[in-house]
């Protein structure tokens, strides 16, 4: 207990497992984490509708109240009131309130259930208990379905030729027996009432009237699809599965005594051969059943060991089947072991009736029919699953074998369970299928190689923790999807699976026409033929004890519905019908192997025609490929001739613009050429007018020198003997014309010193002698 | 198996078509595979698959029903890449009606056995003859002898493996998924026969 605790307590900080005790992938613990929050409140919700709901039920039924039922426990009838006591009180919720998040009440279910088990001993451990009162009416409306069932297979028994003596004996009649009249009250009831006949008298006798039995089974519909409360399940499973009425009183005891038995030695012979190849098949698979579950522990195997060898020995047509395994441990977690049992035989003879067989005939049948519904609902999915070369069966077959179990979450386990075991047929699981693949099929055609899209389907089936989105799509997503469609679709499909069968066997076997008549005759049962079957099967059913078993099962059918007293009456006239059956089967054959042959070539032609499609197109490919290939080389071309044509042009670009500055260079020589030439100009006009100034400077000092010519003859002529001066003076006279020239052309050499110079004297240069000046220059002397 | 008649046909005719374009893979240097286990329940293919994949040893694996699917990617030495597309198929005898939905379209197929019981090495010979009869003929085929770590529990000679996979051209080794002796090599081995396309 301590452990347990612990366990718990790791739980809450690391969860490994969810609530049911199952181990979690680690890349699912996030989001188990963010969802289980969800489904408490989800838990709580379903707890108070179903209350309300049975309380109404126990009003307006004359079934006891919830309070009543609290105080009359029923005994058990395996003797210890504790054993019997553990669904029950677990019902009560206590439990789930105590440790809401962690524990749940599954698994103290099983807790009690093993603490119960110690302390009985080994023998006494096959315990039966009751479902709680409440349940009654439910379980009594699905008990119509048994009915019919077990009526056939209480008949079978009879006809079975002594593989199970001692249960034989009790079997049919001892559905009720005297030590528990209590519990089988109702079923009592009933049959005293009805007197055993039809199931609609049943309900009709016993339920309210029928427009509110309607009324009542879709409002009870409505919440098996919410699911069922956690308290409740087991038992309401069980009432879903019509245990009691399947239930034979100490037949499971005695089927684990003869176990004990044949175990031991050779008491039984030819059944012992195959259970002892069962028990090492179930010995290998139970430490891998749920490993590491904390509830199975050693007891728990225990339990989970006896209640496969018992179900193998029950009914050795199934015998042990992988995948039983897996629904055992589950129902164990929920019910006692003789409970489990009688769920199991329910589950597994009429939900999935062919299905676990030696030939595993319907599971077969189902993909077949399923990738019709699939190609009908999602073409495009399907033609891309083609494409890639998946088989819808590939992922289809493991989810239908194991019923979703380790393939989707827990949560969404148990609720597609709840609907399956409510309905009682296979619906919910093609329905539960197809929600999938709705859901998760955008995102699988995006996938490019058939790994990934197999890969990627099984991940996000594995992560589908919103379980009420997954049912709820389920139900209402594929009304279209019913029993009576899937009847149909399974008739059409169920040949061809039995066909490849047949020839399977036929290259095995030597008697291999019988056999092979055989399966045709079952799959054309319309024909009310069991005597021949019957003795078909005789023949060879010392090779296929299974498949011997399954036909007669089916032929049970036609025993029933047909009368066979007379054909036995005219043996002659038998015979006669035989040969002529004989015939019409082999007729038969043929043309099934004939229209086979036509499809065969058929789909060659197709393939022909799809290889000669695949190379045209190729080809045509290739050829398109070249082409762009060719459009490439021409587009780097025209890309390299681009590059060339732009290196031309950045070239004369640059030119351009050496010319660009040669030319501004040059224009700014001109411009200081202009520059120059301008102030050459202003030079020369400054120098021409210095030049006028200059010659009206001569001009001032001629008339200067005249006025002084003038003034010095007149002194002359005035004074005495100026004929020397006067010479001299006419001389200098004489020669002044040439000097004045000379001056003119002077400024050029002389420049801007003497223009300058010659200023400041001007005023007394009229008083000084100019030809001193202008030819020496030298004014000092003056 | 029954992989003729009109079901598997219509199949068949679909998948081999595909399965030239499947095993060819994208190109030489990267090629896929389709791989099937096959061979008693209980003898380790899933512990093998799961060694090769994972890297684990989970001593409690979970039974397989119907079959699973795992995928792992390897380089070669000579830098090429295999992914395998691994088909784990469930043990029991009667799975064997499923197997063919597996096995068809694959090419390479292990068949394995337990060297500890000489009844999963008579299983192990049983499914090598379904291959050939119902196999693709190019199929590559390896004989596995697992649990090779359970030395004292020997009941399967390596002699008698060995002869029986070299009468039927199959590759063969022993294995542990336990202690992963020789794992990687089984799968390597496989990598370096599987023939190889053309490359264009
Ligand atoms: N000692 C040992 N045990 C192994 C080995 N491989 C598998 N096992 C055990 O054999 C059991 C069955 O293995 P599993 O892979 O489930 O078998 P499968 O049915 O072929 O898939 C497992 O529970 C393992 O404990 C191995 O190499 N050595
Ligand atoms: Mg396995």
């Amino acid at each position: 207990m301590t452990e347990k605790k612990a366990f718990h307590l790791l739980q809450v900080l690391e969860p490994r497992r969810d609530a049911y005790g199952f181990a979690l992938r680690p890349q699912h613990v996030q989001r188990y984490r963010e969802y289980s929050n969800i489904y408490k409140e989800e838990e709580e919700e379903r707890s108070d509708k179903w209350r309300v709901f049975l309380e109404q039920q126990s009003e307006s039924g004359n079934l006891p109240s919830l309070e009543e039922e609290k105080k009359e426990k029923q005994p058990t009838e395996v003797s210890e009131q504790k054993s019997n006591t553990s669904p029950k009180s677990v019902g009560e919720g206590d439990d789930t309130s105590v440790e809401p998040t962690t524990d749940s009440s599954a698994e103290g279910n099983f807790e009690k259930e093993v603490e119960s088990t110690k302390e009985l001993k080994a023998r006494k451990v096959q315990k039966w208990a009751n479902i709680r009162p409440v349940l009654g009416a439910i379980e009594n409306m699905m008990s119509f379905r048994v009915k019919k069932i077990k009526k056939m297979e209480d008949e079978r028994q009879t006809l079975r030729d002594g593989q199970l003596p001692p249960v034989e004996e009790t079997g049919p009649s001892g559905g009720t027996s005297e030590d528990d009249n209590e519990e089988e009250i109702i079923v009592d009831k009933v049959s005293n009432g009805s007197g055993k006949s039809s199931t609609e008298e049943v309900i009709s006798t016993k339920e309210a009237p029928p427009k509110s039995f309607f009324s009542w089974k879709e409002e009870l519909e409505c919440l098996v699809r919410g699911g069922l409360p956690k308290d409740l399940r087991g038992e309401l499973w069980q009432a879903f599965v019509g245990v009691r009425t399947r239930r034979m009183e100490r037949y499971y005891q005695d089927l684990l005594a003869l176990e004990g038995d044949s175990g031991g030695g050779e008491l039984v012979d030819e059944p012992s051969g195959a259970s002892k190849k069962w028990r090492k098949q179930i010995e290998k698979d139970i430490p891998r059943t749920f490993p590491g579950h904390p509830a199975l522990d050693e007891h728990g195997r225990n339990s989970l060991r006896r209640l496969l060898l018992a179900y193998a020995r029950h009914n050795p047509s199934v015998g042990y089947c992988q995948a039983m395994n897996f629904f055992a441990g589950l129902l164990l977690l929920l019910m006692p072991e003789e409970n489990a049992f009688w769920t199991l035989v329910g589950i597994i003879e009429e939900y999935f009736e062919g299905y676990f067989t030696e030939e595993m005939i319907e599971s077969q049948v189902d993909q077949l029919v399923f990738e019709e519904l699939m190609r009908e609902r999602f073409p495009k999915l399907v033609n891309h699953l083609d494409y890639l070369g998946v088989q819808v069966a590939w992922i289809s077959g493991p989810w239908f074998l194991s019923i979703f179990i380790n393939m989707i979450p827990w949560e969404s386990v148990l609720r597609v369970w709840d609907v399956i075991l409510f309905e009682g047929n296979r619906v919910m699981l093609f329905r539960t299928a197809l929600a999938l693949m709705e859901l998760y099929g955008p995102a699988i055609v995006t996938t490019k190689d058939a790994g990934d899209a197999i890969t990627l389907l099984q991940s996000l089936a594995g992560s589908t923790f919103d379980s009420s989105q997954l049912v709820l799509t389920a139900c209402m997503g594929f009304l279209a999807v019913t029993e009576a469609r899937l009847q149909e679709l399974q008739e059409k499909h169920r040949p061809a699976v039995l066909e490849v069968i047949e020839e399977r066997t036929r290259k095995g076997r030597v008697f291999k026409d019988s056999k092979g008549l055989a399966s045709k005759l079952y799959s054309f049962k319309h024909d009310p033929e069991p005597l021949i079957e019957e003795k078909l099967h005789k023949a060879e059913s010392e090779d296929t004890p299974v498949d011997a078993d399954r036909s007669h099962s089916s032929n049970l059918e036609e025993f029933l519905a047909g009368d066979d007293s007379e054909v036995d009456s005219v043996p002659d006239l038998q015979e006669q019908v035989v040969w002529l059956k004989v015939e019409l089967c082999t007729l038969l054959e043929e043309k099934r192997s004939a229209v086979l042959r036509a499809e065969e070539l058929e789909t060659a032609l197709m393939e022909l025609v799809k290889q000669d499609n695949r190379l045209q197109l190729s080809a045509r490919v290739e050829q398109l490929e070249r082409e762009v290939a060719e459009l490439r080389q021409a587009l780097a071309d025209k890309r390299e001739q681009e590059a060339q044509m732009i290196q031309v042009l950045m070239r004369v670009e640059q030119e351009q613009k050496l010319t660009e500055d040669a030319r501004i260079s040059a224009e700014h020589d001109l411009a200081a050429q202009k520059y120059a030439v301008h102030v050459l100009q202003e030079k020369y006009e400054k120098a021409m007018a210095s030049l006028g100034q200059m010659e009206k400077r001569v001009v001032m000092a001629e008339s200067m020198l005249e006025a002084t010519l003038q003034y010095e003859s007149g002194q002359n002529k005035a004074l005495s003997s100026p004929r020397a001066a006067v010479a001299r003076n006419q001389g200098s006279s004489q020669e002044t014309p040439p000097k004045r020239l000379s001056i003119l052309s002077r400024p050029f050499g002389l420049g801007w010193r003497d223009r300058n110079k010659g200023k400041p004297d001007e005023p007394g240069s009229g008083h000084s002698s100019p030809l001193p000046k202008e030819t020496s220059g030298q004014e000092p002397e003056h | 198996m029954g992989c003729s008649s009109s079901l598997p046909d219509r199949n068949s005719g679909r998948l081999s078509g595909l399965n030239s374009e499947n095993s060819g893979a994208t190109d030489a240097k990267n090629l896929r595979v389709k791989l099937v286990l096959l061979g008693d329940s209980g003898v380790g293919k899933s512990c093998i698959v799961l060694r090769f994949v994972r890297g684990q040893f989970d001593p409690t694996s979970k039974v397989t029903i119907g079959a699973s699917f795992l995928s792992q990617t390897i380089a070669l030495q000579d830098s090429t890449t295999v992914k395998f597309e691994i088909w784990d198929t469930a043990g029991q005898e009667r799975y064997a009606a499923l197997a063919p939905l597996y096995y068809r379209g694959a090419s390479v197929a292990v068949v394995v056995y337990d060297i500890t019981s000489p009844e999963s090495f008579q299983k192990a010979q049983y499914w090598v003859k379904e291959l050939q009869k119902h196999g693709s003929p190019d199929m590559v085929m390896a004989l596995v002898g697992n649990k090779a770590d359970l030395l004292e529990n020997r009941e399967v000679s390596d002699q008698d493996g060995m002869e029986y996979a070299e009468k039927n051209r199959m590759f063969f080794i022993e294995t542990s998924a336990k202690t992963a002796d020789n794992i990687n090599q089984l799968f390597e081995e496989i990598a370096k026969r599987l023939p190889r396309p053309a490359s264009s």
